[in-house]
């Protein structure tokens, strides 16, 4: 059986490395399943210290996140889906090289009332 | 709590970066709308970095019907979002994701409604059936929402009872007027969102 590969010409958007070889072919990571897209990450002084030893991808994430990023600036950064952002930030929180910042949330689900008075007063300060 | 790795353990102060703040919070509003109705415009407009795209890679199962086939069909959809970020004040992060309106886009919502503030459905009054579904959706999600009429060359002086009518905007909805090129104006719409939120927030 032979495979076409000009079937997809532009599936992987025209990166070099594909997605996969990233995160080793998973698309799941057992500690980011709940990690939602506007989760912020820091880095940690562990992560900076190991970083210049790190694959390019994780030291660039660990780098970029001296300043708070979220899960979808990292996908943008590394120009790769948010789900792949996902499984590399999670594998670097796992090795506390990063400090994962997740939503504050209610028992309904929304975010608590403390934070919309004070989403509500930085808004009307702009 | 507010601050936790991966694995659910608590972030301790020692391995938070020199520099880094604790106790930081991300939260998210969705901008929601069909195509060219100024989504990315609104977020340019509040954002203080240029907007960025990501993808959101979505794998569901195909909705074709006798599909006799051993292996089920899957089809993979890459969905492209721009979105801004707007730093509220020393650990409050708020993200605006502008997200597709198309329908079959739909299965990503719910992920991406997940413990968003609420939503800003914008409108194109000259196109009003792009937004019927966004409506639908956020109204049947129990997601607070505003609609917000992006004013348009020709979309002046319409009467905002006929606007309610014609949109099904359900009552306690408010009704905004926005030009999404506008700081300012777009900010007052997230304000209405924000207190129309908290209004109904126990």
């Amino acid at each position: 059986m032979t495979v076409d590969r000009r079937q997809r010409p532009q599936a992987d958007g025209g990166r070099v490395v594909p997605n996969y070889a990233f995160t080793a072919g998973r698309t799941r990571s057992l500690a980011g399943a709940d990690m939602p897209i506007e989760a912020l990450v820091t880095a940690t002084e562990l992560g900076l210290a190991k970083a210049p030893g790190m694959a390019p991808e994780m030291r660039a994430i660990v780098e970029a996140s001296t300043e708070p990023q979220s899960l979808a600036e990292i996908g943008a950064l590394l120009g790769v889906p948010v789900g792949v952002a996902r499984v590399l930030v999670s594998d670097l929180a796992a090795e506390d090289h990063l400090a994962v910042h997740l939503p504050l949330v209610g028992t309904d689900g929304r975010p608590r009332r403390e934070l919309l008075e004070r989403l509500l007063d930085g808004l009307r300060a702009r | 709590m507010d601050s936790v790795h991966a694995d659910g353990r608590a972030a301790t102060a020692t391995d938070v970066a020199p520099g880094a703040r604790r106790d930081l919070l991300p939260l998210k509003i969705l901008v929601a709308g069909g195509f060219g109705v100024g989504k990315t415009t609104l977020v340019a407009a509040l954002s203080e970095v240029p907007p960025l795209s990501t993808e959101q890679q979505m794998t569901s199962l195909s909705d074709g019907v006798d599909d006799t086939s051993v292996v089920p069909e899957k089809t993979t959809t890459t969905v492209a979002m721009d979105f801004g970020r707007v730093t509220i004040d020393d650990s409050l992060v708020l993200y605006l994701f502008g997200t597709p309106g198309q329908s079959r886009f739909w299965f990503m919502w719910d992920e991406l409604a997940r413990g968003a503030v609420g939503a800003v459905v914008l409108v194109d009054l000259r196109r009003i059936d792009d937004c019927f579904a966004a409506i639908d959706y956020f109204e049947n999600r129990g997601l607070p929402f505003v609609v917000a009429l992006n004013e348009f060359p020709g979309t002046d002086g319409v009467d905002d009872e006929l606007v309610r009518d014609a949109l099904a905007v359900p009552p306690g909805c408010p009704l905004v007027h926005v030009d999404a090129r506008d700081d300012d104006s777009c900010t007052r719409a997230l304000i209405v969102l924000v207190e129309h939120a908290l209004a109904r927030s126990v």
